[in-house]
């Protein structure tokens, strides 16, 4: 089950859309695992378990939850799964904290922990316990993998898969926050590491971090508001970093975490929505960075996932911490 | 996956039957590679052949990740697998040395796939465990060329610019101290570089960024007094003023002045300070300074919505402290966020709150 090869080949240089074309959206995530043919599809093999998350993921905002099977989603799933308790990109290959954590989000959107189990006896701990071995106990961060390579993408990705497991008391919450405010800088923003530069992706994966931990409290939501609001261009579409081009998945990064501290009022969200939809390929569907250019599932999943958050009419309600539906974060957390 | 700027019609051209079939072969080829290292790597073959054919496919596709694991495998069975006499050495030298070559390479044609980078720190400090700290220390210094030609090609990569804060904090590490020198520190010669970066590019916000890093570290280790300090405070505000004349459009300049002035106030922590001992005139002093500053180049830019958002920054600030010789009025600061309401239509949203929490 692969879904996240292929550019759509539909014809260049139309006029942007002023509306979704859902049904061309879920034929283009539809089609995706069928397209063996293209020297592409295998040359992304390493990117599957998180193209089947984003793909999956933008057909419940689409409202179109079954437009994939179910059985074959959790059974691609499930053998990506390692002894360890990791999930590596497809079968084959090393466990990472990034798969693992679409493979829980995964999981969780289909309500098959059950199944995670039946497949797996006390594969929910396993795969707790996996992520929880990656936590430096001297920094409080997490590695990627037992390579090491340490980022807060991961301890955010940490952070979410065992939250929506109920499983958080695996790990020390409190010396992961301390990190994550160890990496702000003077704009209000966030890096991957200590000195690093502010970058969109990185608020994300930090304020979300201390939005699950509930420590929203840490964070000088006056400056970072006011940083991530210039990431709005004049066309409408948003930047990652200040005096950079403006790209689709941003919607997402700049957006959610604008979301989490209650201002997303202060950007243009009319503006962002028609950046958004001059994304499409209005023929085959799937949207891209920008207008005009090759369509992805990642920029279609982050594309979709922005309008949700815009209220854009007639999509599920998407969670701006958890980029899933927010139903069924609601209903894991209840757990 | 996530394409990036490639044109629509450039990657839908419809392809002919013989282009088609010969995609077919690149596939089984491709495939019949991977499946050859995999099995290879299952069998425990750790050896020169699997590093070649590992060296072949990373090559066609760097951001496969397992593959790399795997080369990390055999590179780390050959080390152990040698003894310690002198042409053993000259293996494991020839074994970093050929990874080196081949990670610089490809860095240069994917300058941001992770996983390249992340090989090539293992490498430096597997380097060091295997040969040494002199050696180490050599290798990390040579890591500076690479940055410089990485942050030449993209001064931005922001990959290429943490790996420049890891190499240097590595090579101060492995530096021995001088006689009566408390640490052998970069801290100068990397203010001087950013001083080069934004010469050369005033938008480069990775370089004001990593400059706001290096400056209490520089002023510490210079064991710079109140009036080192408060000049060093000076000359930067005059470099950024210079900056914001020249192009008052560029947000970079405007983050960074930001950040000058936030190092004013009351609530900056202490080690972040650039000046240690400023009372509160001394603050209304900067911000009236500044104030005037702005208020001139409106002249000007009266269209620059940065310089109304930079006064209301500062009235802000100055009216914590207000004692009683207001430099502005607040009809001033609802004319300046009636301009920024005007200008900037698109975070109108932030000039309501900022009204309110301004009162005006």
């Amino acid at each position: 089950m692969s879904l996240v090869s292929g550019p759509g080949r539909g014809m260049a240089s139309l006029p942007a859309e002023t509306r979704l074309v859902v049904d061309k959206h879920v034929r283009y995530i539809q089609s995706l695992d069928t397209r063996k043919d293209e020297l592409e599809y295998w040359l992304t093999e390493h990117l599957r378990l998180n193209g089947l998350y984003w793909g999956m993921t933008a057909l419940h905002l689409l409202g179109h939850p079954d437009a994939l099977p179910r059985e074959g989603i959790l059974k691609f799933v499930f053998s990506c799964l390692h002894e360890s308790g990791g999930f590596g990109a497809a079968p084959g290959h090393d466990a990472h904290m990034l798969y693992t954590c679409s493979a829980v989000q995964i999981i969780a959107t289909l309500d098959a922990f059950d199944e995670l189990e039946a497949h797996m006896e006390d594969g929910r701990r396993k795969i707790g316990q996996w992520i929880a071995s990656l936590q430096d106990t001297a920094t409080g961060t997490f590695a990627g993998d037992e390579w090491g390579e340490k980022d807060t993408r991961f301890l955010f990705n940490a952070f979410l898969s065992l939250s929506l497991m109920g499983l958080l008391d695996l790990v020390n919450v409190d010396k992961a926050v301390q990190h994550v405010n160890s990496c702000v800088n003077f704009d209000g923003a966030y890096g991957t590491s200590p000195g690093a530069e502010s970058h969109s992706g990185q608020v994300y994966t930090c304020v979300g971090a201390l939005t699950i931990a509930g420590r929203l409290d840490l964070v000088n939501q006056e400056k970072l508001g006011a940083w991530l609001s210039e990431r709005q261009l004049k066309n409408g579409g948003l930047n990652g970093r200040p005096e950079k081009t403006e790209d689709v998945c941003y919607s997402w990064w700049v957006m959610s975490s604008l979301a989490m501290i209650n201002k997303l009022h202060w950007i243009d969200g009319e503006k962002l929505t028609a950046f958004i939809l001059g994304c499409q390929d209005p023929d085959l569907g799937g949207l891209s960075d920008r207008p005009g250019d090759m369509v992805d599932v990642f920029h279609t999943h982050f594309g979709i996932a922005g309008l949700s958050l815009l209220k854009y009419p007639g999509l599920a309600e998407v969670d701006p911490v958890y980029c899933m539906p927010r139903d069924v974060v609601q209903r894991c957390l209840r757990k | 996956m996530a394409t990036h700027g490639i044109t629509r019609a450039a990657g839908t051209a419809m392809r002919t039957e013989e282009a088609r079939q010969q995609q077919l072969r690149d596939i089984d080829a491709y495939k019949e590679l991977v499946d050859l290292v995999n099995t290879k790597i299952t069998e425990r073959q750790y050896t020169l052949e699997v590093l070649g054919l590992a060296t072949k496919l990373l090559k066609q596709n760097p951001e496969y990740y397992t593959i790399w694991n795997h080369r990390r495998r055999v590179l780390n069975a050959l080390f152990s697998g040698e003894t310690a006499d002198e042409s053993s050495k000259h293996a494991v030298n020839d074994l970093l040395q050929n990874d080196l070559q081949l990670t610089f390479a490809l860095l240069r044609q994917y300058p941001k796939c992770y996983w390249i980078w992340n090989h090539r720190n293992w490498l430096l400090e597997t380097a060091e465990l295997q040969q040494g700290a002199d050696v180490g220390r050599q290798l990390w210094s040579g890591e500076l060329l690479l940055v410089n030609k990485m942050l030449g090609a993209d001064s931005r990569n922001f990959h290429a610019w943490s790996y420049r804060r890891s190499v240097t904090a590595q090579i101060e590490r492995l530096t021995p101290r001088a006689e009566g020198q408390m640490t052998r520190s970069m801290t100068e010669s990397e203010f001087d570089y950013t001083s080069n970066m934004v010469k050369s590019n005033l938008s480069n916000f990775s370089a004001w960024h990593h400059r706001s890093k290096i400056i209490p570290r520089l002023l510490n280790e210079r064991d710079a007094d109140t009036e080192a300090r408060r000049a060093l405070l000076d000359s930067e505000l005059a470099l950024i003023c210079e900056a914001i004349n020249t192009d008052p459009f560029d947000q970079s300049i405007w983050f960074y002045h930001q950040y000058l002035m936030t190092t004013l106030s009351p609530d900056c922590p202490s080690q972040d300070r650039i000046v240690l001992d400023l009372n509160n005139s001394d603050r209304q002093r900067y911000y009236e300074n500044e104030m005037q500053y702005m208020r001139e180049i409106l002249e000007d830019e009266e269209d620059c919505k940065w310089i109304y958002e930079g006064l209301l920054f500062l009235a802000g600030a100055y009216l914590e402290f207000d004692n009683g010789t207001k430099i502005f009025t607040t009809a001033d600061m609802r004319s300046w966020l009636e301009q920024l309401r005007r200008l900037d239509p698109l975070r109108r949203g932030r000039w309501e709150d900022l009204g309110r929490s301004l009162n005006l």
